[in-house]
């Protein structure tokens, strides 16, 4: 099996430890990576979109019809990047009069959406195409003292018509992949919450935040999983700010899946950058140290 | 008194995801999962998308509007009966501020940001370093002529 990765700005530059710890994962499924370092940024669902939905259709496309040339999916590990590709891959293979419109200008640079491949966010490949059983067998150390509040993040799952993953209401996909890596996921009261950072009033999302982490915080887990590297920003570097808001430490350490998989597949946590986690309670990193707790 | 102006909502049409808004019977499903909401009454996607149907234009795509505190979060979207999509039609409110350059200052920051590098995060020495010590290739984003070609109108 072969995909292309879409690394996205975000995750190799902000938090190239995910990019690491994907890269770890890979290897051990036995899944190939096909390097494209002509892509842009997808570009970002947020800002970008708000400036011109046609740009951001066209700058998507390109990116989408560079990953065409190699007739191969593209595999995304960012919601935001999963969130823009997705959807315009939708919405120009539905709709011909957007994707003659956005051809039009992909011409300018010799280019062309065809519609020829699909773009899944890398939870999707694992779970239908590496198969459970082969993650299963790729866990060496499993994460049995682990409870691992679970956090969706918005764009994995909305719209659900385009990004058909899994039920937005009532979603599974997280949970299993958590259980495989031996850990125990735990789905708290807010495990569906946005974490707002889109929000221009800093404060809501400060707001949002809080509930999270009181939520996390009753379930008795001992960390927070997530799958995009804008909610960590959120929770990881966000927890700071939040803390000095309500005047309370709520010490949650996040981990972004793969590192999670990696580890049970016998990573150090050196090995995925967990010490560029502003969050990691020493107690909590012993607690991934698993495979040097078996070695030894 | 205010008098509906149907000029706004024919521009608001005419862009993507901005027709939606047409179709609003005002019930309210977009607002009980709204996040934003929940943390700041006055944000309430189903007002947004009265005041479209309007053609409140200063409310909607003037200096400070609230708009800009959506979360983009897609439950609006999930709840809608009508296939409103409040998020859609929001995004192409905020597509409109532009031509009137009432956005907030981050937008053009990031499509400015991707123009010249091709991504919206900027090559720092400390991201250099951190792919170095984890034994990363070195970043590499070669996008930039097709990407300015495409920007420029």
């Amino acid at each position: 099996m072969k995909v292309i990765p879409f690394w996205g700005c975000m995750i190799a530059l902000k938090y190239p430890q995910m990019e690491k710890a994907v890269r770890f994962s890979l290897e051990k499924l036995g899944v190939e990576v096909q390097e494209e370092t002509r892509f842009s940024c997808c570009p970002d669902p947020i800002y970008f979109k708000a400036a011109d939905k046609i740009t951001w259709l066209t700058l998507a496309a390109r990116n989408i019809a560079l990953a065409e040339e190699h007739e191969m999916d593209i595999v995304t590990l960012c919601s935001g990047c999963t969130s823009t590709l997705s959807e315009a891959n939708y919405h120009l293979k539905h709709d011909k009069e957007l994707r003659e419109k956005v051809n039009q200008s992909l011409k300018k640079i010799g280019r062309e959406f065809r519609g020829t491949i699909n773009v899944r966010h890398l939870v999707t490949l694992l779970r239908d195409d590496v198969g459970m059983e082969r993650i299963k067998a790729s866990v060496k150390y499993p994460m049995q003292d682990l409870k691992v509040a679970i956090h969706y993040g918005c764009h994995l799952l909305k719209p659900s018509e385009v990004m058909n993953v899994d039920d937005p209401v009532v979603p599974k996909i997280l949970h299993e992949l958590i259980e495989i890596t031996g850990a125990t996921p735990i789905n708290h009261k807010e495990y569906l919450l946005c974490c707002g950072k889109a929000c221009q009033d800093h404060e809501l999302s400060l707001g949002m935040s809080t509930d999270v982490f009181q939520s996390i915080t009753d379930s008795g887990a001992d960390c927070m999983g997530l799958i995009c590297p804008t909610c960590f920003d959120s929770f990881d570097l966000g927890q700071i700010r939040v803390s000095r808001k309500v005047g309370k430490e709520f010490n949650v350490p996040v981990i972004y899946y793969f590192q999670l998989l990696a580890l049970a597949q016998g990573a150090k946590p050196e090995d995925v950058g967990i010490k560029y986690h502003k969050i990691m309670p020493d107690t909590f990193l012993e607690k991934l140290r698993v495979s040097e707790t078996v070695a030894s | 008194m205010k008098t509906i102006d149907y000029s706004f909502r024919e521009r608001l049409n005419q862009i993507l995801g901005g027709f939606g808004h047409n179709y609003c019977y005002q019930c309210g499903a977009c607002v009980a999962d709204c996040p934003t909401h929940r943390h700041l009454d006055d944000f309430n996607p189903r007002t947004i998308i009265l005041q479209a149907l309007f053609g409140f234009e200063e409310e909607l795509i003037g200096t400070d509007s609230i708009i800009w505190n959506c979360t983009n979060c897609y439950n609006c979207h999930e709840r809608c009966p009508q296939e409103v999509s409040p998020i859609e039609v929001i995004i192409a409110l905020k597509n409109m501020s532009l031509e009137k350059d009432t956005q907030p200052p981050v937008i053009k920051n990031i499509v400015d940001k991707v123009r010249k590098s091709g991504s919206t995060v900027s090559v720092t020495e400390l991201a250099n370093k951190r792919r170095e010590e984890l034994g990363l290739p070195p970043f590499q984003m070669d996008c930039t002529d097709e990407v300015e070609k495409l920007l420029k109108n």
